[in-house]
């Protein structure tokens, strides 16, 4: 009778937390995506949230269901039975053999499928990788220093003088993150760990000092900090007093807009230099 | 096994004495900053390198050792056990009656556990206020309470230092350890007692060292001691290195003495397939304790010595991912320290207020120990950012399957509850509402423990919510539900059935209203140890604020609540709940030596039903001669 009534209500709410997933799933659960990486990133989220949705409503449930059905009045002394059911072969079993089978689910899917995908799209011989557009990136403390080495350009900053990060759409590019302080190569203390991530790319990467390391991102939207403040370079990994300003505004435009942006930069090296 | 000999401490006429010239812990001070100074100052003297401050980084090191040692001295290891040590007469009379004994050494295990739920309260009001002042400063988006960046990340640092190694390592594993496992398993003291007396004081002495730290100078790592950040931070680093250790070396005793004491003072009868939940969750936690917590203490060694000497281990001119790799090593199977005693004590209560045998108990007892093998294998999900790629797979399948065993603690106590008789007291309440919390903290877990998803989510405020949910959800929901419990047992008195609830509502909403948003602000892209941040995350910071006020009045609430039940609550009978394990079948407060004689389990505790056996029994025999027996001939330790 419980057993029965316990699974129509639960059947009723996942249907209906189904329905609420659907609807954050359309809005994005991770508000605003906009790279290769980033909507991988987000179909896995989305399965692992469709798949957990009915999971938590039926522990939740049992909780609520054991608070409303099996108590007793306070004061009352119930009789009990002679004796309780300790074990029940089928409730353990199928939770044992559940709950492992759904972890084995996860792993398969979305875990091994999705790293799998990201090792392929960070292939360097992957064919969008061979023409990736090259950006060394330096994290010192506290700021990101972007350069264009296929361009010749050391160092891209916006009007004011700010770093600036600005890319094509659609376009692959590879990232060499390095943790070092060109201006202070004689202090051996003054390299720490950083953490190169875009909100906007559903990825981060920490920047280690002594170590290179390199990630391929396609950008997929047309998009600017000004637009929408997740698209931006965040210092993620604590890094001393200046991390929460460690940022850099991040551009994706077409590629003519890339095109000029390069030029306007050639032009800002040449005069400063 | 059996101790007949022990006679209760009280019938001994305590001599009047001339000997405490003045309280304990406040000698205890004196000796320790006498201990500091002459210490630092003959640092200083003998330091080579010294250089213009009196207090430099090898003379706060040094003078802090003296400080400890003459702490621990002060509040009363001197006379109990250093002097006799010497050959001097034991000339230490414990008391067994009245508040002054919580304030010095003690070897009553009772004594010593609620020594340490003190200290736990202690330093959750210091670190919860401390979390209030980060509270303060997030509601806008620049610096504002916080004149300098450095300060709002030694904030952070001290509120999760103090929260994770003198709360959340301490509540739960000392004080309900302490005080309850020996009564639990039938034992009249723990196998440590003098060692256990010692260790508690070490927790004041790490909370405050934490806590003063700043005077040294800020330091900017958090909780973790990140190197090589840490290796630029002023001398206030070395008083985090200095007071953890103190704090880790009182966990360690713990769970040596709580590994002991199962192991070879159970009463007759306590078998293995008879032991309590709880004393399982403490032997799986103990060993967890033996096995980690050395190997982080030899980590902060090497960093304190990277900073004195220096070494340069784990600077970027050393091997900058070893010290991360020893750190989450600890770190990880440190969560499960946390949390395994909270899954134990689930299945603890929730019998008793069910008045149902517990179900599957041989899966709960499985998944408490496999939980502990596993949490080994994770450490590295704490790293998906920065290992090697080959590296992902392996670290997110044993995430992944950790999962399976936690999740039989969750079977067992469903399978207790369904079609049980519950009571739906304050104490079961709470322990719903962690079972909720943790089930949040848990499935948000779950995307965590996806690499792919992990590198979006790492370090941003939906890490923070998670952890939040397992810690609080399972520690702070379960130790409160612990305290309603056993109140009745420690104190002789109940609490207030309406405010218990009223003020745990209170607390689950609040709690829920701040912390789900912290889930939302990372997806959003707030990243964590920000004192300032992009202005669009405000409104939703702002708001999170007011709930975590609200929060941080209902913990208020709760311990103004605790501390009026233990002074003026209703006389509680000896067993109130009818629970059957032996803690319950003795007076409350229970007498010095726990039970009048050894008692004897003769069935399982957890059988409930119209015909339900007889749980614990005295030997007659025993009893007879124990009221017979003269007056204690030997020490006042056993």
């Amino acid at each position: 009778m419980d057993v029965l009534g316990f699974g129509i209500v639960w059947v009723v709410l996942s249907i209906l937390g189904e329905m609420g997933v659907r609807v954050i799933i359309h809005n994005d659960p991770m508000y605003y995506t906009a790279s290769n990486i980033g909507l991988m990133v987000e179909s896995a989220m989305d399965f692992l949230i469709v798949v957990l949705v009915p999971i938590f409503i039926f522990v939740g449930l049992t909780l609520v269901w054991s608070m409303i059905r099996f108590t007793v009045k306070r004061g009352e002394t119930p009789t009990l039975p002679e004796k309780f059911a300790r074990s029940n072969k089928w409730f353990v079993g199928s939770w044992v053999i559940g709950s492992i089978g759904i972890n084995l689910l996860f792993f398969l899917h979305p875990t091994a499928s999705a790293t799998e995908q990201f090792f392929a799209m960070e292939n360097p011989q992957a064919a969008a990788n061979k023409q990736a557009i090259i950006v060394d990136v330096t994290a010192r403390q506290w700021e990101w220093i972007f350069s264009y080495p296929q361009y010749g350009l050391t160092q891209t900053l916006d009007a004011n003088g700010q770093d600036q990060l600005e890319l094509p759409v659609g376009r692959s590019v590879k990232f060499v993150l390095r943790s070092y302080d060109p201006y202070h190569t004689y202090d051996q203390y003054v390299d720490v760990i950083h953490s190169f991530w875009v909100p906007s790319w559903g990825i981060k990467e920490d920047v280690i000092p002594g170590e290179a390391r390199s990630i391929y991102i396609t950008p997929t939207k047309i998009t600017s900090f000004a637009q929408n403040p997740m698209s931006r370079v965040q210092c993620a990994e604590v890094c001393g007093p200046g991390h929460p300003w460690m940022e850099a505004p991040l551009n994706v435009v077409s590629s003519s807009q890339f095109a000029k942006w390069i030029q306007y930069e050639k032009k800002l090296q040449s005069g400063l230099g | 096994m059996a101790q007949t000999t022990m006679v209760p401490a009280a019938t001994r006429a305590p001599k009047a004495g001339k000997r405490n010239v003045m309280p304990p812990v406040l000698r205890g001070f004196l000796w320790a900053a006498i201990g500091f100074v002459v210490v630092n100052t003959f640092v200083d003297i003998v330091d080579p390198f010294r250089g213009h401050p009196f207090v430099t980084g090898p003379s706060a090191t040094f003078g802090w050792v003296a400080a400890v040692i003459g702490w621990l001295l002060g509040v009363g290891v001197w006379e109990s056990v250093a002097l006799p040590l010497f050959g001097y007469k034991d000339r230490w009379h414990e008391k067994s009656t009245g508040w002054r004994r919580y304030f010095e050494y003690s070897t009553d295990h009772k004594v010593i556990g609620l020594q340490y739920l003190g200290s736990a309260m202690g330093g959750f009001l210091i670190a919860g206020a401390v979390a209030m002042l980060m509270r303060i400063q997030l509601m806008s988006d620049h610096l504002t309470i916080f004149h300098y960046p450095s300060n709002y990340l030694t904030a952070v640092g001290i509120h999760g230092t103090i929260m994770m190694f003198s709360v959340a390592n301490v509540a739960l594993l000392g004080g309900f350890g302490n005080y309850m496992v020996p009564m639990m398993i039938g034992s009249r003291s723990t196998a440590f007692p003098k060692l256990s007396g010692i260790s508690v004081w070490l927790v004041p002495a790490g909370i405050l060292t934490v806590l003063f730290s700043p005077l040294l100078g800020a330091w900017t790592t958090g909780w973790r001691g990140y190197e090589p950040l840490a290796s630029q931070d002023a001398n206030g680093i070395l008083y985090y290195y200095l007071g953890v250790a103190a704090l880790t070396m009182s966990t360690f005793i713990v769970g040596l003495n709580m590994v002991t004491t199962v192991m070879f003072r159970r009463a007759q009868g306590m078998t293995w397939s008879r032991l309590p939940l709880f004393a399982w969750g403490q032997l799986t936690v103990g060993l967890l304790v033996l096995i980690w917590i050395p190997e982080i203490q030899t980590t902060f060694v090497l960093a304190l010595l990277e900073k004195l000497v220096p070494f340069n281990f784990f600077a970027a001119t050393g091997s900058v991912m070893s010290y991360l790799e020893l750190f989450w090593l600890f770190g990880h199977p440190e969560v499960y320290m946390i949390a395994v005693p909270a899954f134990a004590l689930w299945n603890e209560i929730i019998p008793v207020m069910s008045q149902k045998s517990l179900f599957a108990r041989d899966w709960a007892v499985i998944g408490l120990v496999f939980v502990m093998m596993l949490s080994g294998l994770v450490w590295a999900h704490h790293m998906f950012t920065n290992i090697r790629n080959s590296e992902l797979l392996p670290f997110s399948f044993f995430t992944e399957m950790i999962s399976i065993p936690t999740g039989f603690a969750y079977m067992a106590a469903i399978g207790t509850m369904w079609k049980g008789k519950i009571r739906l007291t304050t104490p079961m309440l709470l322990i719903l509402m962690s079972m909720f919390n943790f089930l949040i903290g848990g499935l948000t877990g779950v995307l965590l423990a996806d690499p792919m998803v992990n590198l979006q989510l790492h370090d941003t405020f939906y890490v923070v919510g998670h952890f939040h949910y397992t810690v609080i959800g399972s520690l702070v929901f379960t130790g409160l539900a612990g305290v309603y419990y056993w109140l009745p047992k420690m104190s002789g008195r109940l609490y207030n059935e309406f405010w218990g609830k009223f003020l745990s509502i209170v607390l689950f909403l609040t709690f829920n209203l701040t912390f789900s948003q912290f889930f939302l602000l990372g997806l959003h892209g707030m990243n964590r140890w920000v004192p300032a941040y992009p202005q669009y995350l405000q409104p939703m910071n702002f708001e999170v604020s007011i709930f975590a006020f609200f929060l941080g009045a209902s913990f208020l609430g709760h311990f103004i609540h605790i501390f009026w039940a233990w002074a003026k609550g209703a006389k509680a009978t000896e067993n109130p709940w009818n629970a059957r394990t032996p803690e319950w079948f003795t007076t409350s407060p229970p007498p010095r030596y726990n039970f009048p004689v050894e008692p004897e389990i003769v069935s399982s505790l957890y059988i409930y039903g119209s015909k339900q056996p007889v749980s614990v029994q005295f030997p007659a025999e025993q009893e007879l001669a124990a009221t017979k027996d003269p007056q204690d001939e030997g020490g006042p330790h056993e």
